[in-house]
């Protein structure tokens, strides 16, 4: 079997588990939507409306729930030691987190199409490129997973990884949601360059973390 | 011989305290027992063997397809435990066709096998995890307190697939502190 099969294989598992006991999921989209919401009560309509702001808010938002839904489903992998089996097997490691940040990225797609729909329709956004804004919203949720997963993994046997997680993980985070805000708001008031540009350098975020993720994940997890 | 896994001077550090010094163990065809009161490091050895705990000096190697048990089932939650097998006999590139028979032989069949993990007894999870070793087809496989949870069936099973083993010359290291009666099979017992 080949490295990516094994990956296919993890990812499905992965999703398949999530499905039955979707915590995370349920979590992550309550928590964005949650934000959403108090995002128009707290700043008001019309500060809210503004591109970088709604821009600004949804991105962290995702990136909580990005966090959030990750933990959870290394906390499924530590019950009962499950995540040992997966260790233990030929290439199970390079797998584990390639699999982990497919099915994230997976996951995270249903979250920013409920939490954007949400974000869009509560807040009357004008929308002047709609396309630019699916491709920028597309890039971003792939170029999260690799950098949080990485993180989680690395602070796996920690006692303190709930709050460990989010101190390791923000600051590396901040040019994907710089990238990720940019480009949406660009998007938004119709700067077609301004977002794809965006949108390439949140690829190179994501190809950037995969290999270092790929590269480290097999000789550092325990 | 055919060696499966060796260690040579393997010394494991575990929150700053050694728990195994220099261990120099060859694991070969056969039943390798290893035994010691709680706390002396069966598991940890086990681990080691595995590659789940790093070596703070010394070296490891393992030369055959190797499968794991831990005393918890490793099984995950959410899957079934036809799910759970399918998944990692696939992952070996091992047909999961057969993972019914597998889990069948062991009492897990029909809607048992189809339930999540997480709704079964520990006896029947247990059971579950140790139909590995017939799903899979592995040639060193390591087994840690593999009786406990198991009722007089499953130990009856137990030592049926212990037989199986044995006659294919696969590598079976058991961690127990009990069970005397598998010392006259063994081929070699490691005390701690």
């Amino acid at each position: 079997m080949n490295a990516l099969a094994r990956i296919a294989l993890v990812a499905g598992r992965e999703l398949r588990a999530e499905r039955r006991q979707p915590d995370g999921l349920v979590a992550a989209l309550t928590f964005t939507a949650v934000l959403v919401l108090l995002e128009s009560l707290v700043i008001g309509p019309a500060q809210a409306r503004q591109p970088g702001v709604a821009a600004a808010l949804f991105w962290i938002a995702m990136t909580f729930a990005a966090i959030l839904a990750t933990t959870r489903s290394f906390d499924r992998e530590l019950e009962d030691d499950a995540l040992d089996a997966l260790l233990a097997l030929p290439g199970g490691r390079d797998a584990l987190f390639a699999g982990k940040v497919t099915a994230l990225a997976g996951g995270l797609a249903i979250v920013a199409a409920g939490g954007g729909a949400l974000s869009l329709v509560l807040l009357s956004l004008p929308v002047a490129l709609p396309g630019h804004l699916a491709l920028v919203t597309i890039t971003g949720v792939v170029a999260l997973p690799p950098v949080i997963v990485l993180d989680v993994l690395l602070a796996l046997r920690l006692r303190a990884r709930g709050v460990l997680v989010p101190i390791l993980a923000l600051p590396v985070l901040i040019p994907q949601l710089v990238a990720a805000t940019q480009g949406a708001a660009a998007a938004m008031v119709g700067d077609a360059n301004g977002s794809l540009a965006w949108s390439g350098l949140l690829i190179a975020f994501g190809l950037v973390y995969a290999v270092v993720g790929l590269t480290i994940v097999p000789a550092t997890i325990e | 011989m055919n060696i499966a896994a060796t260690l040579r001077g393997a010394t494991i550090v575990l929150d700053d305290r050694a728990i195994l010094r220099a261990i120099d163990l060859d694991i070969g065809p056969g039943l390798t027992i290893v035994r010691g009161s709680n706390g002396a490091g069966k598991t940890t050895l086990l681990r080691a063997i595995a590659g789940l705990v790093p070596l703070a000096r010394g070296s490891r190697a393992v030369t055959t397809s190797l499968l794991s048990i831990g005393h918890r089932p490793q099984l995950l939650r959410g899957l079934s435990a036809r799910e759970n097998l399918r998944f990692f006999a696939a992952f070996r590139g091992v047909s999961p066709g057969g993972v019914d028979a597998a889990l069948g032989s062991w009492g897990i069949a029909g809607p048992v096998a189809r339930r999540p993990v997480e709704t079964l007894s520990a006896g029947q999870r247990r059971r579950a995890a140790l139909a590995r070793i017939d799903s899979e087809g592995a040639s060193l496989i390591l087994l840690d307190e593999p009786f406990g949870e198991l009722d007089d069936e499953a130990t009856a099973l137990l030592r049926g697939a212990l037989g199986r083993l044995a006659r294919r010359s696969a590598a079976v290291v058991v961690a127990t502190h009990g069970h005397h009666e598998l010392d006259g099979d063994a081929a070699q017992i490691v005390r701690l």
